[in-house]
């Protein structure tokens, strides 16, 4: 549908749209289509999960595999990294894991707005992850969790070097974190959109070509909603054993 | 019985499906794509952290411009302590 005046960049999709303008001590809270989709994947998950694991029978239904597959995909990748320590922030693994993986499977649905897309939705994310794991690191250890940045076994000469290494690299997670999800579905969503324009813009019935190609990056970007999400996980839960065991 | 041959029946063909699939999951490696947007984000997070702290030493104590150029190196270094970790983890697996 090119009406005209209309203009089509492949980011147009990441624009943010406001539904309200609401307004708090001087603070933009408006009602926006971020809003709306993250919404729709929290409703969506908290059905999907209540419902299906509502029948409760001992042999599961095809939905109610599904859950328990989430579940015990969560479990499993909890109890390799952080042992039996990690059963206690096995539902804020989860949350995160299913939020970012429903989060990111909304957003291939067309229409719809992608979320994680945007680097301060993922960000936010990352720090409470990192807030989190620090604190927890302090409750553990107390002072002694400074010492994560101290190597043993090197030259006593090297450590005015090492040591600011060692806490950039610990300041620079988050950043790695939110970037790897944020840029992923960035470049996937942009590149399916550049794609899509050359399905009209090409002569003839060439735009066939382009957008075959379409129909198997759309899978193919299933597949990286999955992975990052997973990686996402996976990452929190190896934080969270850095905050038990230093090094 | 009718349900015994149904049965074995399904048995043989779960068991053909089986047959067909295992060779599938063992090639079901991380594209090189993803595998090099891993590495560049690692280096450029800690990139970006080292260069602000470098501008914010440089801000607060007027050390314009050496604290960004030994942060930044302190952050090219990291960057390549990130790789370093992230390689030695997919190694053990």
């Amino acid at each position: 549908m090119a009406s005209k005046g209309e203009k089509h960049s492949p980011l147009e999709q990441f624009e943010i749209i406001p539904f309200s303008n609401t307004e708090i001590a001087g603070y933009d809270i408006s009602f926006t289509n971020s809003s709306l989709s993250m919404i729709i994947t929290v409703a969506f998950i908290t059905l999907f999960l209540t419902l299906t694991v509502n029948p409760r029978s001992l042999v599961p239904s095809r939905m109610q595999l599904v859950s328990e597959l989430m579940y015990n995909f969560i479990a499993t990748l909890l109890s390799d990294t952080v042992g039996n320590n990690g059963k206690k922030y096995f539902p804020f693994v989860f949350s995160l894991f299913m939020f970012v993986l429903i989060g990111n499977m909304v957003g291939m649905v067309p229409y719809q707005f992608t979320f994680t897309s945007h680097i301060i939705v993922t960000f936010a994310l990352a720090a409470i992850v990192f807030i989190g794991t620090t604190i927890l690191g302090f409750a553990n250890h107390g002072i002694k969790f400074f010492s994560f940045f101290y190597i043993p076994g090197v030259p006593f000469y090297m450590h005015p070097l090492l040591i600011p290494i060692e806490v950039i690299s610990y300041l620079s997670r988050p950043i790695s974190l939110s970037v790897r999800l944020f840029a992923n579905m960035l470049a996937g969503h942009t590149l399916l959109k550049v794609f899509a324009g050359f399905v009209v813009a090409m002569p003839f019935f060439t735009g066939v070509f382009p957008l075959v190609f379409i129909v198997a990056l759309t899978g193919l970007e299933i597949l990286i909603a999955f992975l990052q999400a997973y990686v996402f996980a996976i990452l929190t839960c190896l934080y969270i054993n850095d905050a038990y065991h230093l090094h | 019985m009718v349900d015994e041959d149904k049965l074995r029946d399904l048995k043989e063909r779960i068991e053909t499906a089986k047959s067909i699939n295992t060779p599938l999951t063992k090639q079901n490696k991380e594209s090189g794509a993803g595998f090099g947007f891993k590495i560049s984000t690692e280096i450029i997070a800690a990139l970006v952290v080292g260069v602000g702290i470098g501008l914010i030493v440089d801000k607060y104590l007027g050390t314009k411009p050496f604290g960004l150029i030994i942060f930044f190196i302190f952050g090219a270094l990291a960057g390549f302590l990130n790789v370093y970790r992230v390689m030695r983890r997919i190694e053990k697996q």
